[in-house]
């Protein structure tokens, strides 16, 4: 099959039968569910380790109503990190290039927070637009800069996680192409992008387990300002 | 929950007792065929079946194009260079790490345990020596007994010795009396036979003593006259 390269960011599709679903829920397979033992193997272990940990620094700067996130944000991260490190291995569609699931999962999850902070705390919550010790002059001015830097927070947690994703994966896709078209012409050349491909790989695992942090501690982070 | 691991129709379909894990997962050649293939292929085509069935497979799909060389290969290349290192380099610390979460959950077990039973022999030594304490109050008991006797003791003999010596007070006090009853009479007597004595001293007798002494003077400074 030649490969273009919109083919890896495609909705995936067998015969005319969708599998986006599938591609999406396939991470939760992967993960272990949890045994009645006392003393699991080790993946069991390791898994309820790491999920202890990720809701331990997810849960401490938080009050006692913001444990209630404690479950939805906990599987989110492990869903986006998932999602994303699958999305490394070759032939591979990865959900969260595409910007409309990232916005489903960012808006509504951003909105749940405003409209909480502005349910239990109005006042405090508004009071978040502008900072403490400005200058009486600037205020006008500030109050229009935080409403839109408000507003703006959806919208910049689903764009950053598609486009470093995207962009990470197209990288990839377009250096493996200049190899593998400089193999015949320049070997040497083709060595040295080979190595940069690597590099590339290794950056790209990374970002891809940042990414997921980094969406889930900005909403947690929205979380403590409005609960 | 639904238990999606048990077998619906094929087993008992109960949880207790718990049948024990495996030790270790199923052996896998390569970290991916697992070694039932290769003992499977064994009695047709010996140890190195599966190889030349892994060979002519991967080059019949690249002869044929069946699997087209295109970008992703490359790529593919790069990740699974990428996993290989990271799982062997961190494989084994990976998974010592797992056990040692493991046995610190069952060392913590046991800690429990083990803090209860030094607990109990401690209370069962201190329980011994409460028993000998109460064994030893017979002679605490007879010792105060001796205390409180000495202490009786003491006392009466410092009655007794009060007494002997308010009867000696009493006793000396007449003496005293007596004393000075019989020393006021004889003082009484000796004035009286003085007085007596005096009264009789005649005025002619008097002058006579006088000039005697007068006489005895004058010789008295003679002799001291002359022996100076």
């Amino acid at each position: 099959m030649n490969l273009s390269f919109f083919d890896q960011f495609a909705s995936p599709c067998l015969m005319g039968i969708p599998l986006i679903l599938i591609s999406t829920l396939f991470p939760s397979l992967l993960i272990p569910s949890r045994n009645n033992r006392w003393l699991t193997n080790r993946l069991s272990t390791l898994q309820s380790w790491f999920i202890n940990l990720i809701t331990k620094q997810l849960m401490i700067p938080l009050n006692k109503n913001g444990h209630k996130w404690a479950l939805i944000l906990t599987s989110l991260m492990t869903f986006l990190l998932l999602i994303n490190l699958l999305g490394l291995l070759p032939y591979t569609f990865t959900p969260t290039t595409q910007l409309s699931m990232n916005m489903a999962l960012a808006i509504p999850l951003w909105l749940a927070t405003l409209l909480t902070g502005l349910r239990n705390q109005p006042s405090a919550s508004l009071g978040h637009l502008l900072p403490e010790g400005t200058p009486t002059p600037l205020i006008p001015a500030l109050i229009l800069i935080e409403t839109t830097s408000l507003l703006i927070r959806p919208l910049a947690l689903g764009v950053r996680l598609t486009a470093n994703l995207t962009a990470g994966h197209l990288l990839i896709q377009l250096i493996a192409t200049a190899t593998s078209t400089l193999l015949p012409i320049m070997p040497t050349i083709s060595i040295l992008t080979i190595l940069i491909l690597l590099l590339l790989t290794i950056l790209e695992v990374a970002v891809a387990m940042i990414q997921a942090y980094v969406f889930v501690l900005l909403l947690s982070l929205y979380l403590q300002e409005n609960i | 929950v639904l238990h999606s691991t048990r077998l619906l129709h094929t087993s008992q379909q109960c949880s207790a007792p718990v049948p024990p894990l495996p030790e270790k997962g199923g052996e896998v050649r390569h970290g991916l065929i697992p070694e039932e293939f290769f003992q499977f292929l064994y009695p047709k085509t010996g140890v190195t079946g599966p190889y030349m069935l892994g060979t002519g497979l991967l080059l019949y799909l690249l002869s044929k194009e069946i699997y087209v060389v295109n970008h992703e290969t490359v790529a593919s290349a790069c990740i699974l260079a990428v996993i290989i290192y990271a799982v062997k380099k961190f494989g084994s610390d990976v998974a010592a790490f797992a056990d040692k979460l493991n046995e610190e959950k069952v060392a913590s077990a046991l800690a429990v345990k083990n803090e209860a039973i030094k607990d109990l022999e401690t209370a069962i030594e201190q329980e011994k020596k409460e028993q000998w304490r109460a064994e030893g109050h017979s002679f605490l008991f007879d010792a105060k007994r001796n205390n409180v006797a000495m202490l009786l003791e003491t006392n009466y003999r410092e009655r007794l010795m009060t007494v002997y010596s308010e009867v000696k007070k009493r006793l000396d006090y007449q003496v005293a009396m007596q004393n000075l009853k019989r020393q006021k009479e004889q003082d009484h007597m000796i004035q009286w036979v003085e007085k007596s004595v005096v009264q009789s001293i005649t005025p002619q007798q008097q002058k006579e003593s006088i000039a005697k002494c007068i006489l005895d003077l004058k010789a008295l400074s003679r002799s001291a006259q002359a022996a100076a």
